[in-house]
């Protein structure tokens, strides 16, 4: 029970107006199970955005589930997006990892619109193994934000859901193995480790597979208990070659595979210049329904049209696809550039599949809310083919 | 072994990320009596170019992009005291270079460096998570043309605008060009902010920093 939840929901329940024939949560199952929807379901990942959009600070907030919690709910309410996304930072996935009085050198706050800057726990690939080998994580969960924040704000936007009716779900992310193995060292260490170190890279992998199986466990009891429906994986592997997916993509594959027995609407992020590859192996894995994929890899020359139609050929009568505008026009670019991005997306898509318009990766801090409302515009005004 | 073997080893040595050969050739290179700046220019350093050559034909990715930066890197580290002694060969500009406040990536910045280097470019590295004011301390330590902001998040990105400030408000922003680089850079967005230019490609940004040490310099000679 929490106070934050039943005030927004003795405001809001019954008190809607209806957006079109369907709910959003019909609306977004519908995309997710290849159907026609009433409309084009729109759902960007609002993450820090949704804070400062409700007139909150991070600072503000850092430490204050309710009031997290309340910024979510009150951006729902006012734009009528079809999901919302829970809040996570960073701290929340890999504070566990570290021992309590050395967590503030990792964590920097440094302004009321900025991402949480945090510094690697491990620098080498030996260090990391050893993390996992210790069982650090189990060591230092208690007391972490991952049991203070993370837990209860998502248990808190579940009631929200459940209370509401499930008229509007709520997506949590989950990170998956690879995400893990590349946050706890950084990106950048990791990737040439996969190259110059592949034996233990393999170690290190099969060790974060196992934490984060076990973790899904805990998963599938919130979904039994609270009504979790929506799922987000958070893929690594973004900067990985088509090497490094037949090496060590089995960790993620696995890790899938139990996951969708696990949930009934399951989807993968990719953000990033999205590999060819990495694209055809997400509709192979079979199960996930839907994938909020991004740009087109560095080497592809294609436009954005191209790009969208060549994604939703691969997609049909697979996957839903999830994408528009990019992160960075809705942050740089006007409503107009949103706009043509969004139709250009769902021209592209909607022949071959169904689409959820959603940017391939968190809308900004910094975007302005006419971008976000004029993606939110576009995406309601497209007339379904 | 003659001179055209060893070189094309050298830049081979790259190519084919070979870490720990690459010191014993740059070694034996030079014990052949070949010249630290041939050794970089046209072993090391044309392997890199043909690195980003296959990059961009989607032969290569991104890790082992990287990897063979760092095998650049470890023959770069031997000749580079060297060079210095001898004076070094004709530079096309300086730079200096950071990944902004706030941002602890350089996935892109290490690719950078060695991509600018190997086009003739002196690079100063400050190192990532760089404080506005270190790269005012460095525009006045090093005297560079450019000035080189690696943001790798929409949201470190942002911090462009505040970093140009300070480094106008020290009186340093006529003597150098600003660009931006990293994934989520954009050339408008960037240039709204104060910089000059942004790319997200390190052999583009090449003829970007060509055109704007170009500009700087006219502007130079004008005043």
């Amino acid at each position: 029970m929490s106070e934050i939840v039943d005030a927004w929901v003795r405001r809001l329940k019954g008190k809607l107006r209806p957006i079109g024939e369907m709910t959003h949560w019909e609306r977004m199952a519908a995309a997710f199970e290849l159907r026609r929807s009433d409309l084009v379901p729109v759902a960007p990942e609002l993450d820090y955005w949704q804070i400062t959009y409700a007139g909150y600070s991070h600072a503000e907030i850092y430490n204050d589930v309710d009031k997290t919690t309340d910024a979510c709910i009150r951006t729902w309410a006012d734009l009528r997006t079809d999901a919302i996304w829970m809040y996570v930072d960073i701290s929340h996935q890999i504070e566990n990892f570290i021992p309590p009085e050395k967590r503030p050198e990792h964590f920097v706050h440094r302004g009321d619109k900025d991402y949480l800057l945090f510094k690697p726990v491990a620098k080498t690939i030996d260090e990391a193994i050893e993390l996992y080998e210790s069982r650090a994580y189990e060591r230092y969960l208690e007391g972490s934000r991952a049991v203070t924040h993370y837990v209860p704000h998502m248990l808190q936007l579940l009631e929200f859901q459940e209370k509401m009716d499930r008229i509007v779900p709520v997506i949590v992310g989950i990170a998956t193995p690879s995400n893990y193995a590349e946050t706890l060292v950084e990106v950048q260490q990791f990737v040439r480790w996969t190259v110059t170190e592949p034996k233990k890279v393999k170690r290190y992998l099969d060790l974060a597979l196992e934490e984060r199986l076990a973790a899904l466990d805990f998963y599938a009891e919130i979904a039994r208990k609270h009504g979790l429906h929506f799922v987000c994986l958070f893929g690594g592997a973004r900067t990985w070659g088509p090497r490094q997916l037949r090496e060590f993509g089995y960790a993620d594959e696995i890790f899938v595979q139990k996951a969708v027995k696990l949930f009934p609407y399951v989807f993968w992020h990719i953000c990033g210049h999205n590999l060819p590859e990495a694209m055809q192996l997400l509709v192979q894995w079979d199960g996930i329904k839907a994938v909020q994929y991004d740009m087109p890899y560095y080497s592809q020359k294609l436009s954005w049209p191209e790009w969208c139609e060549s994604v939703a050929r691969l997609f049909a009568g697979k996957r839903c696809a999830m994408n528009s505008p990019t992160t960075q026009t809705a942050c740089h670019g006007t409503p107009e550039d949103v706009r043509r991005m969004v139709r250009e997306f769902l021209d592209a898509t909607l022949p071959h599949t169904t689409a959820v318009v959603m940017p391939g990766c968190e809308v900004d801090s910094y975007s302005p809310v006419e971008n976000v409302r004029a993606m939110i515009e576009e995406a309601r005004r497209k007339p379904l083919p | 072994m003659e001179k055209a073997e060893r070189l094309q080893k050298l830049a081979q040595a790259v190519l084919e990320m070979d870490v720990e050969g690459i010191v014993p050739l740059v070694e034996d290179s030079l014990a052949a009596g070949l010249s630290p700046v041939e050794i970089l220019a046209e072993g090391l350093s044309a392997g890199m170019r043909q690195v980003g050559e296959r990059f961009k034909q989607g032969e290569i990715f991104m890790p082992e992009v990287l990897v063979s930066c760092d095998v650049y890197y470890r023959g770069l580290e031997i000749l580079r005291p060297l060079i210095r002694q001898t004076g070094g060969g004709p530079v096309r500009g300086k730079m200096i270079i950071g990944t902004i406040y706030g941002d602890i990536h350089s996935v892109g910045k290490d690719v950078a460096v060695p991509v600018f280097q190997a086009a003739g470019y002196d690079v100063i590295d400050l190192g990532v998570d760089v404080p506005d004011e270190r790269f005012v301390e460095a525009i006045r330590e090093y005297e560079p043309d450019i000035v080189g902001l690696g943001t790798y998040m929409t949201s470190t990105f942002m911090h462009t605008r505040e970093t140009v400030r300070v480094i106008e408000q020290a009186g340093l922003r006529d003597r150098v060009k600003i660009i931006c680089g990293g994934p989520a850079v954009d050339p408008a967005a960037a240039r709204r902010m104060g910089a000059d230019d942004a790319s997200d490609d390190a052999w583009e940004a090449v003829g970007k920093l060509d055109r704007l040490v170009e500009e700087l310099r006219a502007a130079r000679r004008s005043v």
